[in-house]
């Protein structure tokens, strides 16, 4: 993915192409959905009694991806929502700098020097300090909807 | 915080006092929270150092502070009984008879909580020494007590009598016992001592004293000292009654009886509210039957009632609580206390008792308005539990004979009127909390249960007359219209309460075969009842369609099924249910099939399902969810289990056209995932009504072959990768997998070869969507689940080509996991969302540690042609190198899912008894993550955890110990420890562990239920490590100051090695010496090693 085309989409109104529409009733538990044009991560859902009304609807409790913000919705199960179409991708770590910006290897050989990574303390030291020791680490970034975070963090074992 | 000094000598007044002082200092430091760390450290202190009685002693007496006070009896008990091995028989009387004294003297202190502390002190310390003291030393307390009791120095004193006789009986209950460091044996002796010898002469005491104030209690107008005492004495009668009494027939300890009287309580009829029989034994007739007891406590009881109105007394009053309790208790008298050839007597005891209660909840009507108006409910409910007492002993037909020497009709009779009542007032106020009305229909329901449940399997109930059968049927249809009413009114209610709705199911599951019960004991009423309500809804269900709103008749007609389908089938679970008795011997005079009840209702009812296949119907009436989750599915589901039903449903044209919409059709994928699985599965066994395995097979591959096609194509594609996170393809491959889980789960040995060419034929995508989805965890659980039911349902019928290509796959799948998930951190800013994390891969590791455990049952059951070897598959390398790749993927923290521990450890001891000899294989890094899984095991606070560590210790070490002797390696390096590659020793196993479980069993806490295995772990690795125990031994010796206490350890040390001819085989008797050794070594020395 180039920057051209990582530009053209975090377009404010680009947001809508990068959902999916599925029926509230089959989503489920740890799947993805749109919350007040937010992409988040479901942690519950509570499907009224079956046999009432006719139609059943669903409660949702997610969770922002990004923020950590709980959102709730209510949708009919019969009714479609969006859901955001969330990809991670797989970088090697290059480098970290002082205020906490690390310098990623894409596979075309270029370099992505735009992330942060996350602000605990203790986790910002022991990241470093593994780097330091010359540990190979590899960062998963999770990317929806336009934006795009660090999501975890994976030792490979020390660097040859 | 300094201890205080040992009191071996006799020590001084100023002494003395400065311990009162910082113990009180610290009680009321702790009140005031106040640094209270310290203040805790500095009364444990007291507690933990030796010989502290002078200074306790000199507080309880002396002390202003009563929290000190306390702390100074409780020091006593703690010291007492951790020195108690060595204490003088003269110190152990004069520290009970000390602590007697002072209850004795301060009968009438304010401090209740201090009195009772003393009491029960001295009931402990007189327990502990219960088999050493003699008959005259225990006589001597005795006497005291008794004086006490009868009441010849006051009241309170006789207050404090009757309260240490009932801290005394409880503490020798084996029930609520307090631990003592000493085995179970012990409490069982005591136990049984204090009932041979001792229980009857406390209850005539405990009778004595109330007989001896109930004159003055009945003669005063107002609440007086008397009642006091009065009502600690039928506590005590009570707790007494309530003794699980096991000499029940003079002879000695025989408890047949249990099934001669009082057989009605089958163990596994469901209960839910107590009802303990009390079946003392003979020698109890005389007080309890014979003597005019029970007309003496009814008198008490009925002349209190009278008093409700003064002051001092109502109805929930502790003196006519505990009377009524007694009474209740009197109605569960059972056994062999009435003799077998006297029915009447039991008959008898049972009329007086109805006759002294019935005023209680007769007559139904004015009772239940009473208490809606005010009145308190809990005389009420005790004379419903006093129904339910009689039920439990009575058969039915006794039962409802005793009401109708004293009434115009049956006892059934007003269990079903005032049943009626409470179900009137729960359909008037159907409220959300907790009312006296729920209590009242759980106990009288249970009451019906006991009255109803059938004996035994296969005889049937005895009928109930005319009469009573009326009773039933008029309860039953009241029961229905209430539950009718109240689904009718739910219909219309928001959904807030569906998590309460969730929790209360199985209750309600519960309640509905109680209901089932009374419905079939008028069955002849029933179905037709049932037959009628269900067509009237039916009719207007069809002819208000589209007219007028039918949720309300929904609601009915779905409460209505589950009525009707406990009336008709009961519950098996996991099983197959037969037709119930009732059913099917009651109809038996109807010969043709379509005029039989039960045959017109079952015939509604499918019409009814029928119905819900009608597209317009289902567009217009029927909410889709409501049908297809709940009537076909689940029907469905039942209908396969049975051969002889699957014979004919293989045949009919509509399975047909289910099976091919379901693999055909797209808009079965939009079915929630557990019934994609359920679907899959009941398609799936269905095959096993196809005669043909030939065909049985091919129809499994035309069931589902067009679903493996799929995951190959989409898997192979080439910009899979980039497709694959779309949420549609996400949901057909979740929904996939829960299809071939399904149908993988339904493995059968005439489907076997089928389902496992369909694994085969997934088991590349299976390895492409792991990596894939190596992110997506819901996705990964699947997968991982289908594998773990596919392996569950093949292994055993592999050949050895077929197990080696499964085997390579099952280690390809947890490398590529393990690559994965090793090392990875989530960064994720949401704490729920890391946990969340956390419970995956908790998940996960659980699927994994099946997957072994499945793989590992190849050695136990195998079905192939030929022996696995010839591929050269070794199952226990295969599994120990399957632990090797997962291990280290189970963290601390996950550890604390007590399922995954468990999972985890059962496989590794299993893997460690079996196979010890492919230990003496693995290398040093494998070989230390199983010893250090053994050692967090051993120090883990479950006890089945530990016992399984202890279990593999013992294989280990007898396994090396047999090896060594017969001249072979045994575990070798592993065993002897090595230098590793910095130049430090690595301590061998055996010796590791030696010390380890020496510490564990002397210094540290663990449930004494351990003690045998640990026994049976000690002495292998003893004979292994023969020099290194030595040095252990010398070690502890050295460590002990005091030459007395040295000694005793030197003779201690000697005995546990060196008695009962202990030999240094490992056979059954030597290990059952050795068990028998260490136990007495741990009573004998465990309590002063550890204070020390």
């Amino acid at each position: 993915m180039s920057d051209d085309d990582h530009h053209f989409e975090s377009k404010a109104d680009a947001g809508a192409s990068k959902t999916f529409p599925q029926q509230a009733g089959t989503i489920r538990k740890n799947g993805y959905i749109v919350i007040k044009g937010r992409p988040c991560k479901v942690v519950e859902v509570s499907t009224s009694k079956t046999g009432k009304h006719g139609h059943a609807k669903c409660h949702f409790v997610a969770i922002d991806v990004f923020t950590a913000k709980k959102l709730e919705d209510i949708v009919p199960s019969s009714h479609n929502c969006d859901v955001p179409h969330v990809n991670r991708t797989d970088y090697q770590l290059i480098d970290i700098s002082e205020d906490g910006f690390v310098s990623l290897l894409t596979d075309s050989g270029n370099t992505k020097d735009d992330l942060k990574l996350p602000t605990d303390e203790n986790l910002l030291t022991q990241i470093k300090e593994g780097f330091a020791e010359g540990k190979d680490l590899v960062v998963s970034v999770m990317s929806a909807m336009g934006e795009e975070q660090i999501c975890a963090l994976k030792d490979i074992g020390p660097k040859n | 915080m300094q201890g205080f000094p040992d009191r071996g000598g006799t020590p001084d007044l100023a002494q003395l006092q400065s311990t009162m002082h910082a113990i009180e200092l610290a009680c009321t430091s702790i009140q005031m929270h106040m640094n209270p760390a310290a203040a805790e450290a500095t009364i444990l202190s007291l507690s933990q150092s030796r010989q502290p009685y002078q200074a306790c002693k000199f507080i309880l007496e002396n002390s202003q502070v009563a929290n000190a006070r306390f702390q100074a009896a409780s020091a006593i008990r703690d010291a007492a009984i951790r020195e108690w091995g060595y204490l003088t028989s003269d110190d152990k009387i004069n520290l009970i008879s000390f602590c007697l004294g002072f209850v004795m003297q301060h009968a009438n202190s304010p401090e209740g909580y201090v009195q009772a502390k003393v009491s029960s002190v001295a009931a402990q310390l007189l327990k502990r020494g219960w088999l050493d003291f003699t008959t005259a030393e225990k006589e001597a307390f005795f006497n005291q007590v008794n004086q006490a009791v009868s009441g010849i120095h006051g009241v309170d004193v006789q207050y404090t009598g009757i309260n240490f006789l009932e801290s005394l009986v409880s503490e020798f209950s084996l029930s609520t016992s307090s631990a003592m460091g000493l085995p179970r044996e012990f409490h069982e002796e005591c136990r049984k001592s204090l009932e041979m010898n001792y229980l009857k002469t406390f209850y005539c005491w405990a009778r004595d004293a109330a007989l001896s104030v109930t004159n003055r209690i009945t003669e005063s107008d107002s609440a007086i000292p008397e009642v006091k005492a009065c009502t600690a004495a039928l506590r005590l009668m009570v707790q007494i009654l309530n003794w699980d009494f096991v000499c029940n027939s003079s002879g000695g300890a025989t408890s047949t009886s249990i099934f001669q009287v009082g057989g009605r309580q089958a163990s596994d009829s469901p209960k839910r509210s107590e009802c303990n029989l009390v079946q003392p034994g003979p020698a109890w007739r005389d007080i309890l039957v014979t003597s005019g007891h029970i007309g003496w406590l009814l008198n008490l009881y009925s002349a209190l009632r009278q008093k409700f109105s003064c002051e001092g007394y109502w109805l929930d009053c502790p003196i006519a609580v505990s009377a009524r309790k007694l009474i209740v208790q009197f109605c569960s008298l059972t056994g062999t206390i009435f003799p077998s050839d006297n029915a009447q007597m039991h008959e008898h005891h049972l009329l007086q008792l109805l006759s002294g209660i019935i005023q209680w909840i007769d007559p139904p009507d004015a009772v239940s308005k009473a208490i809606e108006s005010g009145k308190s409910e809990s005389e009420m409910l005790d004379g419903c539990r006093t129904l339910l007492s009689i039920a439990t002993v009575a058969t039915p037909s006794i039962f409802d004979q005793l009401l109708k020497s004293i009434r115009p009709f049956g006892t059934l009779t007003l269990l079903s009127t005032l049943m009626g009542e409470v179900v009137k007032i729960l359909m008037t106020n159907n409220s959300e909390e907790e009312a006296w009305s729920w209590e009242a229909r759980d106990i009288l329901l249970d009451a019906w249960t006991a009255l109803l449940v059938p004996l035994d399997r296969n005889g049937g109930n005895e009928l109930l007359l005319p009469e009573g059968k009326n009773a039933a049927a008029n309860l039953f249809a009241l029961i229905v219209e209430a539950e009718l009413k109240a689904a009718a009114a739910s219909a219309f209610k928001d959904d807030a309460d569906s998590d309460y709705l969730q929790a209360s199911i199985s209750a309600m599951d519960e309640r509905l075969s109680s209901y089932a019960l009374i419905g079939r004991a008028a069955i002849d009423a029933t179905i037709p009842l049932l037959s009628r309500l269900f067509s009237e809804r039916f009719t207007r269900l069809n002819q208000g369609r589209g007219i007028v709103d039918l949720t309300e008749t929904l609601e009915e007609l779905y409460s209505l099924l589950l009525i009707t389908g406990h009336v008709i089938a009961d519950e098996g679970e996991g099983e197959t249910p037969l037709v119930p008795n009732a059913v099917q011997t009651h109809f038996s005079y109807v010969v043709e099939a379509d005029k039989h009840p039960v045959i017109i209702l079952f015939s509604s009812i499918i019409r009814f399902s029928e119905q819900s296949l009608d597209p317009e119907m289902r567009q217009s009436v029927f909410s889709p969810r409501l049908m297809e989750a709940l009537t076909c599915f689940q029907l469905l589901h039942t209908l396969v289990r049975q051969k002889h039903i699957c014979l004919h449903i293989v045949a009919l044209d509509s399975w047909h056209d289910l099976a091919n919409a379901f693999a055909n059709e797209k808009s079965l994928l939009l079915l929630n995932t557990a019934h994609q699985r359920s679907l899959a599965q009941t398609l799936v066994r269905s095959a096993s009504g196809i005669r043909n395995s030939e065909s049985a097979n091919q129809y499994v591959r035309d069931l589902m072959g067009h679903m493996a096609r799929y995951l190959v194509e989409l898997s192979s594609k080439s910009d899979f990768k980039v497709v694959a996170q779309r949420p549609d393809i996400i949901l057909s491959v979740s929904c996939l997998l829960e299809r071939l889980r399904g149908a993988s789960s339904a493995s059968e040995p005439r489907t076997q070869k089928a389902i496992y060419e369909l694994g085969f034929s997934v088991m590349n995508p299976v390895l492409v969507l792991l990596e894939v989805y190596k992110h997506e965890s819901a996705v990964i659980y699947l997968l991982l689940k289908f594998v773990v039911a596919w392996v569950d349902g093949q292994i055993s019928y592999l050949e050895a080509q077929e197990t080696a290509v499964v085997v390579n796959f099952c280690m390809s799948l947890l490398q590529l996991y393990s690559s994965h998930n090793i090392g990875k951190i989530s960064l994720s800013l949401s704490s729920s969302l890391l946990s969340e994390a956390k419970t995956e891969k908790y998940k996960d590791l659980r699927a994994l540690l099946q997957l072994l455990s499945n793989l590992c049952s190849k050695d136990l059951v195998d079905f192939s042609s030929e022996s696995i070897d010839t591929q050269g598959t070794n199952i226990s390398q295969v599994v120990y190198f399957g632990l090797h790749i997962v291990t280290p993927l189970i963290s601390l923290d996950l550890l604390k899912y007590p399922k995954l521990c468990y999972d985890y450890f059962s496989l590794l001891s299993h893997m460690l008894e079996v196979y010890p000899e492919t230990v003496a294989q693995l290398d040093s890094e494998s070989f230390c993550r199983v010893v250090a899984s053994l050692d967090f095991g051993l120090h883990h606070q479950d006890t089945e955890i530990i016992d399984m560590c202890l279990r593999s210790l013992r294989a280990l070490a007898s396994y090396h110990y047999g090896e060594t002797r017969a001249g072979k390696a045994g575990l070798g390096s592993h065993a002897t420890g090595v230098t590793d590659p910095s130049g430090n020793l690595q301590e061998g196993i055996f010796s590791r562990f030696l010390h380890s479980l020496l510490q564990l069993l002397l210094f540290e806490d663990y449930s004494p239920d351990l003690v045998s295995s640990a026994a049976d772990a000690l002495l292998p690795l003893m004979l292994c490590e023969q020099g290194v125990y030595q040095r252990l031994a010398n070690e502890l010796i050295e460590r002990q100051s005091i030459p007395a206490l040295k000694s005793r350890l030197v003779n201690a040390l000697q005995s546990l090695t060196g008695t009962n001819q202990l030999s240094t085989t490992l056979d059954r008797k030597n290990y059952q010496i050795f068990r028998k050794n260490l136990n007495k070594f741990l009573i004998d020395v465990r309590g002063f090693l550890r204070t020390m």
